[in-house]
């Protein structure tokens, strides 16, 4: 498993001077872009489980297409499903570049949202300019927090996160049942539905197509928020001196520690920016979507964050698309369902074969391309 | 240079495929050509989180659904949610094809359905288990929803006067006077079940000790299976699941330990053949063909719709043959009494872990 | 709460019933990633094992076919596994991921269609528990054992044949020696892609015994995602364990009896408070980071885990 004396397996590479926006977009298009023979491969394995369902494999894949794009509605709903996959995507981004595996996404996004939501309930009256950056500071907040103690328990007892982010993901889990069916969180007028408080106006953020344009979009500010997350990710890991340790610190501690960083220190900084990030999208999720903190609410979020650092080779603009993906496959996949009686599981399958052919190809071809060139961290060793 | 193109083209095939497909409305199986004017309606489902095989609410649901498109001539579909934030779409969509009845399963779409029922007034809509939430989560009862609601307890009742009959009596396996329940999670549709239980134990047979845990989970079998032998292991001889998946595994630790269980939802005679002596019926499904029905016949009631003893949406399942005549027509009496409102079940839990 | 709650007899048998299937995972987990693959599929191994071997004892009545069909499936997952992270040198956690969605997806989807309206059958051939009525007169460790189920007993043979294995034998070195410095090995004639291939089938086995183990020999039915993330605790558990058999057991065993509590403590009282059921539920999550804090510490992964091998001579 990754960790710090460890090369980070998917690490930035042999890069050196900090590249541009439109370098790393190269990069990500260039080198490990998904070239359409991968993608095809994979459709056409989907297909063939899609007849053997007894299904129409074009049938399925427009009804695929169509429900992620086809109409603006449809978009703005792929783009919903999208956000917090993008915070969570960076959380887990950030911590790979500095040579941690944060699958604690999850865990910092639910806390991110516990903070978001008893804020925005406890102060609802506030008017909005004064609660909504109380919400997104708690939100932030939280999830930093709940990173933070992952970095603490790593630099101080050397416990391996990927032991501790996989406990506090459960953990969160339960502490959220207790807190939102019996405990002091549970809203007054739930009806026996497991849910916070309704966080008040000020705190919801609005939705940013009007009717006019989309009708009954939900596309909310959060998009805004996400946005300035990405380019806050891209800014801190290639524009300041504490994101060029941080990378040091991710190509090999060794090196890192010549250049005379401390890595305790910034296991847990970078954690708690990673619980930061994933924090933010709890909130974005309470503020936009859901207006209070429902149990179970956020099923996978954290989990496919995963996947879509790696596919976006935990750079910006990659993990931007990388998570339109999925917010294709999920909106897209419901009408998949819906409009041409394709099993959702069915959809689950095609996924994973996309999933599983671009990390084939994309390595391969990144390494094919590389040939040649040492690694890094065989310097270092 | 060769990559930048091919992704290109991808992007570029996507648009396309994006353009020619236009609008919502285009032909799509499982709807005929013909629109909502009653005469072929459409019906749609939505499910929550758990799946289809949930073997709890979904997949009853999905039964009075199929049941309804064999029987009623309409036609239907489903759409199974990822995750709660799917709600939304996935019932807006449902109404931007005008289909003529949109079916949402469970308390947590209340909110989803409110606003989704208030944008397209000119569809029908049914929760089960809940009613149309506004935002501030005030009930906001709407004309074009139906809130189905059940009376959990009072199927709890009644096979809580099963298990009681027999525990008094020590029938069969059923020797240490002592009877459990395991929950999910304490929350008001699983507890209600828990409570009638409870009350008709402590009303028919005072003297029987009542235990009560939860799972903490409606999945994981092997949990559901630990609290059923803690239970045992405490001298429980019958145990009722109100756990969806993570009961079978409740049932598994009666089977395993040689005494009974009862199911929930549905009849699960047929899980533990000889251990399950009987259910607590939830006719989700019944109601769900009811309401299809309504919108077939045009008698659709909006508001509250309550599935209880008196109309039949819930009671007890199929028997063992070990529950003994007394048992059994003690259960049917109960059943009479509450529906001609002699008898009230409790709602709320007595006995908690 | 009562010191039976805590340390009774019954709850060390649950222990470990509960511990076993983590186990199974985490000894797969260790015995790849000793060879330097990582493999996260584990869970889906896990789950395809707990399918298809429900599938078999359905078709054949046999328990004994429905194991070793249970034991293919999952090598059958974690071959791709293999197949994509040796030779085509994928990204490895992608590729893990990958694997647990389409496991979910296709045993999620083939129980709907085969067994949608009913369930699994009620009467299926079941690995059987061995009751040891010699250990009853025993008072304590008596009633924990007596009555355990079979894998749970393979599974503890197969700690201490695997960490013999893995420290005592010439092969076992071979293995350790892959995952530290693959070209090292490599260079003294130790076939690095044969003994990667074997560990990662090797993990696709032992976790799909686990996922056999639950379905057959703990609930003798199916429901869908029902490993519910054990495949996962196994990798926590494995690098809790530092990568050896039997540190993975007692990492296991912890986890077990943390878990074993959440449901012997409920309706426990510590003073006047009871404590609440759901709060309960985060012990075996709580225990595990108080142990790791405490007592392990630092772990070390094999050097070349994770890291795709070039070997000499090819492309």
């Amino acid at each position: 498993m990754t960790q710090l004396q460890e090369p980070a397996t998917t690490g930035p590479g042999a890069e050196r001077p900090a590249p541009s926006v439109r370098q790393l977009t190269f990069q990500f298009a260039a080198g490990p872009a998904i070239p359409v023979l991968s993608v095809v491969i994979a459709l056409v394995l989907g297909a063939i489980f899609v007849l053997f369902s007894g299904n129409d494999p074009l049938r399925a894949y427009a009804a695929l297409v169509q429900g992620a794009f086809g109409t603006p509605y449809d978009i703005t709903e792929t783009i919903v499903s999208a956000i917090p996959l993008v915070l969570t995507g960076l959380a887990v981004a950030v911590a790979f570049r500095t040579g941690l595996f944060n699958i604690g996404a999850q865990g910092q996004l639910l806390v991110g949202a516990l903070g978001a939501g008893w804020a925005g309930a406890q102060f609802a009256s506030l008017p909005g300019f004064l609660l909504m950056p109380i919400v997104i500071v708690f939100g932030i907040g939280g999830g930093a927090l709940y990173g933070g103690i992952v970095g603490l328990l790593k630099a101080v007892r050397g416990v391996n996160e990927v032991i501790t982010t996989i406990m506090l993901n459960y953990t969160i889990v339960f502490v959220i049942h207790w807190l939102l069916q019996a405990g002091p969180m549970t809203a007054q007028n739930a009806f026996g539905t497991p849910a916070s408080t309704p966080i008040g106006a000020g705190a919801r953020l609005p939705v940013i197509i009007p009717n006019e344009l989309v009708l009954f979009s939900r596309l909310h500010a959060g998009l805004f928020l996400a946005a300035l997350a990405v380019a806050f990710f891209w800014f801190l890991l290639w524009h300041t001196p504490l994101g060029y340790r941080l990378r040091a610190v991710g190509l090999g501690a060794r090196a890192a520690a010549q250049a005379g960083i401390d890595p305790a220190r910034h296991m847990i900084l970078v954690m708690a920016i990673a619980g930061g990030f994933a924090g933010l999208g709890g909130m974005i999720e309470v503020s936009g979507v859901f207006g209070r903190v429902y149990d179970g609410f956020s099923s996978s979020y954290g989990f496919d964050a995963i996947a879509v650092a790696l596919l976006g080779k935990n750079s910006p603009l990659g993990i931007v698309f990388a998570a339109l993906l999925f917010g294709a496959f999920v909106h897209g996949g419901a009408y998949m369902q819906s409009h041409a009686g394709i099993s959702s599981n069915l959809v689950a399958i095609i996924q994973a074969f996309v999933l599983f052919v671009i990390a084939a190809e994309s390595l391969v071809r990144s390494l094919t391309r590389r040939r040649g060139a040492r690694k890094p961290m065989e310097a270092i060793a | 240079m060769k990559r930048i193109l091919a992704f290109s083209v991808l992007a570029a095939t996507i648009v396309a495929s994006c353009a020619t497909t236009g609008t919502t409305t285009s032909s799509s199986a499982p709807s005929s050509a013909s629109t909502a004017t009653g005469q072929h309606p459409k019906i749609g489902l939505v499910t929550d989180v758990g799946g289809l095989n949930d073997k709890s609410f979904n997949s009853l649901a999905d039964a009075g659904r199929l049941q309804a498109q064999a029987q009623l001539d309409v036609t239907t579909s489903v759409t199974e949610s990822k995750q709660q934030a799917d709600y939304v779409p996935n019932l807006t969509k449902y109404a931007q094809d005008k289909y003529d009845l949109v079916i949402g399963v469970g308390f947590l779409m209340q909110n989803a359905v409110w606003k989704v029922a208030t944008q397209f007034p000119n569809v029908k809509f049914a929760i089960i288990d809940g009613a149309p939430n506004d935002d501030a989560g005030n009930v906001k009862n709407l004309p074009n929803v139906a809130n189905l609601f059940f009376k959990e307890q009072e199927a709890g009742y009644v096979v809580g006067v099963i298990a009681a009959m027999m525990a008094k009596n020590k029938v069969g396996a059923a020797t240490h006077n002592t009877v459990c329940s395991m929950g999910g999670i304490p929350i008001p549709p699983v507890d209600r079940y828990i409570a009638g239980y409870q009350d008709a134990v402590k009303t028919v047979s005072p003297t029987t000790k009542i235990i009560n845990g939860y799972s903490n989970d409606f999945v994981d079998q092997q949990k559901g299976k630990e609290v059923g032998l803690n239970h045992i292991a405490q001298g429980c001889d019958i145990l009722f699941q109100v756990a969806g998946g993570s009961g079978l595994g409740y049932i598994a630790a009666a089977k395993e330990k040689g005494v009974y269980a009862i199911g929930v939802d549905a009849d699960q005679i047929a899980v533990a053949p000889g251990t399950v002596i009987t259910s607590a019926l939830k006719k989700v499904d019944v109601a769900v063909f009811q309401t299809i029905r309504s919108v077939r016949l045009s008698t659709f009631k909006a508001g509250d719709n309550s599935f209880n003893a008196a109309n039949g949406g819930v009671g007890f399942g199929a028997l063992d043959k070990i529950v003994p005549a007394d048992a059994k027509a003690a259960a049917t009496q109960a059943l009479a009494d509450i529906t001609a409102g002699k008898i009230t079940p409790k709602d709320t839990v007595q006995v908690k872990p | 709460m009562t010191w039976e709650m805590v340390v009774g007899a019954s709850v060390f048998a649950a222990m470990l019933r509960l511990a076993a299937p983590i186990a199974l995972a985490a000894l797969g987990g260790t015995m790849t990633e000793r060879s330097g693959v990582t493999n996260i599929a584990l869970e889906g191994s896990m789950l395809v094992g707990c399918f298809f071997g429900v599938v078999a004892a359905d078709r054949t009545h046999n328990v004994w076919i429905a194991l070793a069909v249970a034991l293919l499936a999952g090598m059958a997952l974690a071959a791709l596994h293999a197949y994509a992270s040796i030779t085509l040198r994928a990204d490895q956690i992608v590729s893990g991921m990958a694997l647990n969605i389409l496991a979910l997806g296709l045993t999620t989807y083939l129980d709907y269609q085969m067994y949608g309206t009913t369930g699994t059958p009620a009467d299926l051939a079941a690995v059987p528990d061995l009751h040891l009525t010699f250990l009853n007169g025993i008072p304590y460790v008596g009633e924990a054992i007596a009555d355990q189920n079979s894998i749970v007993w393979a599974s503890l043979l197969l700690v201490v044949a695997l960490q013999v294995f893995l420290f005592r034998t010439v092969l076992g070195l071979r293995w350790r020696a892959v995952g530290e410095h693959p070209r090292a090995a490599e260079t003294v004639g130790v076939d690095v892609r044969r003994i990667r291939y074997a560990a990662v089938l090797a993990s696709g086995a032992l976790a799909a015994l686990g996922g056999a183990y639950l379905s057959l020999g703990v609930v003798h039915s199916f429901t869908d995602g029902m490993t519910g993330g054990r495949g996962f605790i196994g990798l926590a558990a494995m690098i809790f364990g530092r990568w050896t058999p039997l540190g993975a057991l007692a990492a296991s065993l912890i986890f077990g009896y943390g878990n074993a509590l959440s449901t012997s403590l409920q309706g426990a009282t510590v003073g006047d408070t009871k404590l609440p059921v759901q709060l309960l539920g985060t012990l075996p999550y709580i225990l595990t980071i108080l142990a790791v804090a405490g007592f392990v510490g630092r772990s070390r992964a094999p050097a070349a885990d994770g890291v795709p091998y070039e070997t000499e001579g090819h492309a």
